[in-house]
């Protein structure tokens, strides 16, 4: 080979050599110069997380203030698994049937959650109670790991749940004192944008914003948890002793209006709030309307004193158990012949209450009861409360006046049916009923603070005084409220017994059976309102609320530090 | 006097005919190589890797003495070695077969007082040395089928042991390098042409082992089995697939590849600056890898489009120096050993910088001079130092050239 067929050669290699080279270079400028800044943003941005820093819901207190939690937030797992490590070993099934077994669930639909072969990420259960990881984490299941997470955590299971409510898993409030509060609970998740290296760190001296998140405020509430127990303890046993689809009771504070029990029966378990069903949810307290019965006259006998349409011993005709006004019939329970108004509540003469309407006229009798409070949501700082039934007057016929006076055909709520009790108790002023005392944020700041605040004043404090003495006649003997009394206290207050409306009339073996009263009569403190849904076979206000009243006031009282009766008697003197 | 005077003419004649733009070449490639392999691991947490750019500074002292001791002697001394120094190397490989210390499951180092040595490093080395001797002799006719069989044997031997180390790619860069000295010896082109097919076939075959039994859904397993059977492993397909698809798994088998790409594509026009590189820093290159195989990734995150373009360009420099010395070799040899250890250096320089750019699948071959290691440091300086040697010995008296009757007139370097 000569010379030239070489050079060739070498300018052949050369050749292949430079173009080789030419490739790099193009490529060199395609990923240099020619990748968009778009593309140089996605992967900036790829490396840069912002995170959202959990933090921790405030505590919910009683009115002790810390020494009694309610509801507070623990450091709880969410128990998540890596499904492709579990498929590859084929460890499914057995992993499925230990968690389950460990955390009751269903293990076709953990091992389902776990059937994703290319998954490396799957979340089994959330937020479950530390004590109950630890066990699981005990197990060293392959493929299984925990993350942390907030768990919220109710010490006394279903003590109290109809006011606390719940959180869901997303940590919204999702229920009472939870929900309306969720904005100071919850506090504000602080916020980290840094920047992670390719083991997925951060990088602390990359951070780019760091906001600490600010804790939740915890809240103090307006219930006695003492008062509250025996309130639940009570119920209970009133539910079981009368055979009844639920009961509900709340005392509260007359003169500022705030509630010091509130529960409500069947009840469920705040730890476990999936677990129950809406019925058991209900707050029945504030969700629940009913036809009062009787212990709604209270209202007409006081509109018909404040309007000087009668006085406690103006006489009125009880026509003997059965009058006939407006072509339909009204009976009372036990016939009476002539009796004083005073009477009349005492012995919760249906006739007597109806002809006092009858002297106030419609409209006015209405006017009243919005004073009072019903047909409106009373305002308590609690979501889920209903307004109740009551129709404006254009819209009654000629009897709604008169049966509406001895309570039917007008729905309140417990809530409602106490405003007025409470109202007349506190010298006719009607208060704003409220279950948060105090919002304090972590530092003390005080960010809310529960105020009595008046409604409405429906009656004159003098009227209302009068109104005292007679209700606190109901309880003496020959009254129909004798089993709510309290030994030492002056017990003022109404039975009721409503049969409950069914479709084209009433029930003549359903009932809601009612008490409603205050004490001390003389100078009240405390108001309280036990509904007794369905009790078979004693339906009577005064044989089934009456009793579970007087145990309710007796524990209260003391608890509450309201002066016995004699008090005044010996000051009187 | 004598002996001071023989020192003066060598050191006279070492200092005039060098190529001085060589030197320089290689010198900035390794200065810039101690500074990358800096900047890759300055942020480990593990101090001898940190302080890999100290161990690196001395193995480029070494390599330049090396070098520069080559150059100095003269190419055609080491003849008579070369068939010693390819037993040797023969005898290492198969060594390493045995007592080599397994690294990322392949038997590649053997630990020799304390130093990895890497025998296929070594044996490029011999190979290309035997080859320049083999083809330069005298009467040998590349178009006789016993030739071209004793010529590829001497190739093949060393690349087979290297594949079963295993190290594919180390032995494949034997294949351009064999060839390109067979066609520098004068092989007639249509033989170059048949090779070319025949690999095209094996290429054909070697893709549809791979790719085929895939696609007719046989288990992972089976396919490793046929992979086998040829020579190759399960990691081979998966890095030939992610090739092909990078998404395929970005997390674990397309990293490197797609980290790599990001690495040269953020640098932009001027990069991000020394020391800055954020894919190396936090990690998303990986450490392991940073300052060997992806040295040239770090650069051109670093110093963007100009850094690589100044990398390219020396290698450029170092390229068009060494065809010079070889059209200038005063004889058949020379120019061989040139052509050899120049095809060594560009198919590391574009396998390596192909693969950080995402052109060509992963191999583990390393930068030349840039990279971190030893043993492929001293076989680099020492392939340049004898292309340097080749170019000191060139301008021999007319007369001599012609009675070795090999090349004709001979060609100015």
């Amino acid at each position: 080979m000569n010379e030239r067929g070489m050079r060739l050669r070498f300018i052949c290699c050369g050749g292949v050599m430079f173009l080789a080279l030419l490739c790099l270079c193009m490529r060199l400028v395609h990923l240099h110069i020619l990748t968009d800044a778009h593309a140089r943003e996605t992967i900036v941005a790829n490396r840069t997380f912002t995170a959202k820093l959990d933090v921790a819901r405030g505590k919910i207190c009683d009115r002790n203030g810390d020494a009694s939690i309610l509801a507070m937030d623990i450091v709880g797992r969410d128990i998540c698994a890596d499904p492709s490590a579990l498929v590859s070993n084929s460890l499914i099934q057995a992993v499925a049937a230990s968690l389950a077994k460990d955390l009751d669930l269903d293990a076709d639909r953990i091992e389902r959650k776990l059937s994703v072969p290319g998954s490396r990420y799957a979340r089994i259960v959330m937020k479950v109670h530390p004590d109950l990881a630890a066990k699981v984490e005990a197990r060293e299941l392959k493929g299984v790991f925990f993350e942390k997470s907030n768990v919220r955590y109710y010490p006394h299971g279903d003590f109290l749940c109809h006011v606390l409510g719940f959180v869901n898993y997303n940590g919204d409030g999702s229920a009472g004192v939870e929900q309306k509060m969720d904005v100071f609970l919850r506090g504000c998740p602080g916020i980290l944008e840094s920047r992670k290296n390719a083991l997925r760190e951060e990088l602390y001296t990359q951070r780019g914003r760091y906001i600490p998140s600010m804790e939740g405020a915890n809240i103090s509430l307006t219930i006695d948890q003492f008062v509250q127990c025996r309130v639940e303890d009570v119920l209970d046993e009133v539910v079981a002793e009368h055979n009844a689809k639920g009961a509900w009771a709340i005392v509260q504070r007359v003169r500022t209006g705030e509630i010091v029990a509130m529960a409500s029966r069947p009840s469920y378990d705040l730890n476990m709030f999936t677990a129950s069903d809406a019925n058991a949810r209900l707050n029945r307290a504030i969700g629940y309307t009913f036809e009062p019965g009787s212990t709604f006259k209270a209202i007409v006998f006081a509109a018909a004193l404040e309007e000087g349409r009668v006085y406690p011993d103006t006489k009125i005709d009880c026509e003997y158990g059965m009058w006939m006004h407006a072509g339909r019939a009204l009976r009372d329970y036990h016939p009476y012949g002539i009796l004083s108004v005073a009477d009349g509540l005492k012995k919760s003469s249906n006739i007597l209450s109806a002809k006092l309407e009858l002297m106030l006229g419609d409209r006015l009798f209405y006017s009243y009861m919005r004073a009072f409070g019903i047909g409106q949501r009373s305002g308590l700082d609690l979501p889920g409360e209903e307004a109740g039934i009551l129709h404006p007057v254009r819209n009654w016929s000629k009897v709604s006046g008169s049966r509406m006076c001895i309570g039917q055909g007008v729905a309140v709520t417990a809530m409602q049916m106490l405003g007025v009790y409470s109202a007349i108790a506190n010298d006719g002023v009607l208060m704003k009923p409220y279950v948060v005392a105090e919002v304090h944020a972590k530092d003390g700041t005080m960010l809310h603070m529960g105020k009595p605040e008046p409604l409405s004043r429906p009656v004159s404090s003098r009227n209302a005084a009068l109104m005292r003495q007679l209700l606190a006649r109901v309880t003496e003997k020959g009254g129909t409220g004798r089993r709510a009394r309290v030994k030492g206290y002056t017990v003022a207050g109404k039975t009721g017994t409503a049969q409950k409306a069914i479709k084209g009339g009433y029930s003549s073996v359903n009932h809601i059976a009612s008490f409603v009263g205050f004490l001390p009569a003389e100078s009240p403190e405390l108001s309280i309102i036990v509904v007794v849904d369905d009790p078979q076979p004693i339906h009577t206000g005064g044989r089934v609320a009456g009793p579970a009243f007087s145990k309710i006031a007796e524990y209260a009282v003391r608890r509450m530090d309201v002066p016995a009766s004699n008090h005044f008697k010996l000051a009187g003197r | 006097m004598l002996a001071v005077a023989g020192v003066t003419r060598v050191a006279k004649r070492f200092f005039t005919r060098m190529s001085w733009t060589m030197t320089f070449a290689v010198v900035a490639l390794l200065v810039i190589g101690v500074f990358f392999v800096y900047s890759a691991c300055y942020v480990s947490e593990e101090s001898p890797v940190r302080l890999l750019y100290k161990k690196q500074m001395v193995w480029g002292f070494a390599g330049f003495l090396c070098y520069w001791a080559l150059a100095v002697t003269d190419y055609r001394h080491l003849r008579k070695l070369s068939w010693t120094f390819y037993a040797a190397s023969i005898v290492l490989l198969i060594l390493v077969l045995f007592v080599g210390t397994t690294i990322y499951g392949a038997k590649r180092w053997l630990m020799f007082l304390g130093i990895g040595v890497q025998p296929s490093e070594i044996a490029k080395f011999a190979v290309v040395f035997v080859l320049a001797r083999k083809l330069s002799r005298p009467g040998l006719n590349l178009a006789e089928p016993r030739a071209l069989l004793e010529v590829a044997g001497i190739a093949l031997v060393p690349l087979c042991l290297i594949l079963l180390e295993p190290d594919f790619g180390t032995a494949l860069v034997f294949v351009p390098m064999t060839l390109a000295m067979m066609y520098a010896a004068g092989m007639p082109a249509r033989i170059l042409g048949i090779i070319f097919l025949i690999g095209a076939v094996l290429l054909g075959v070697l893709m549809a082992a791979m790719f085929v039994p895939p696609a007719l859904g046989v288990t992972r397993e089976e396919h490793g089995d046929i992979l086998k059977w040829i020579g190759l492993r399960t990691y081979h397909y998966d890095r030939l697939a992610v090739f092909f698809d990078a998404d395929l798994d970005p997390l674990a088998k397309g990293w490197n590849k797609r980290q790599s790409e990001i690495a040269v594509g953020s640098g932009g026009m001027f990069g991000k600056g020394y020391l800055k590189g954020t894919q190396n820093i936090l990690g998303f290159l990986p450490r392991s890898v940073a300052p060997t195989d992806f040295i040239f990734s770090v650069i051109a995150e670093e110093k963007g489009f100009m850094g690589s373009l100044t990398v390219l360009g020396l290698f450029s420099v170092l390229m068009v120096s060494g065809v010079r010395t070889a059209l200038s070799a005063p004889d058949k040899m020379g120019r061989l050993l040139c052509v050899g250890f120049l095809s060594l250096l560009f198919c590391h320089v574009f396998v390596n910088i192909a693969m950080t750019v995402g052109l060509m699948p992963i191999t583990g071959l390393p930068l030349p001079l840039l990279s971190y290691g030893g043993s492929f440091m001293m076989v680099t300086m020492a392939s340049l130092g004898i292309v340097q040697s080749v170019r000191i010995h060139a301008k021999q008296p007319k007369v001599a050239f012609q009675q070795r009757g090999l090349w004709g007139p001979a060609v100015g370097g």
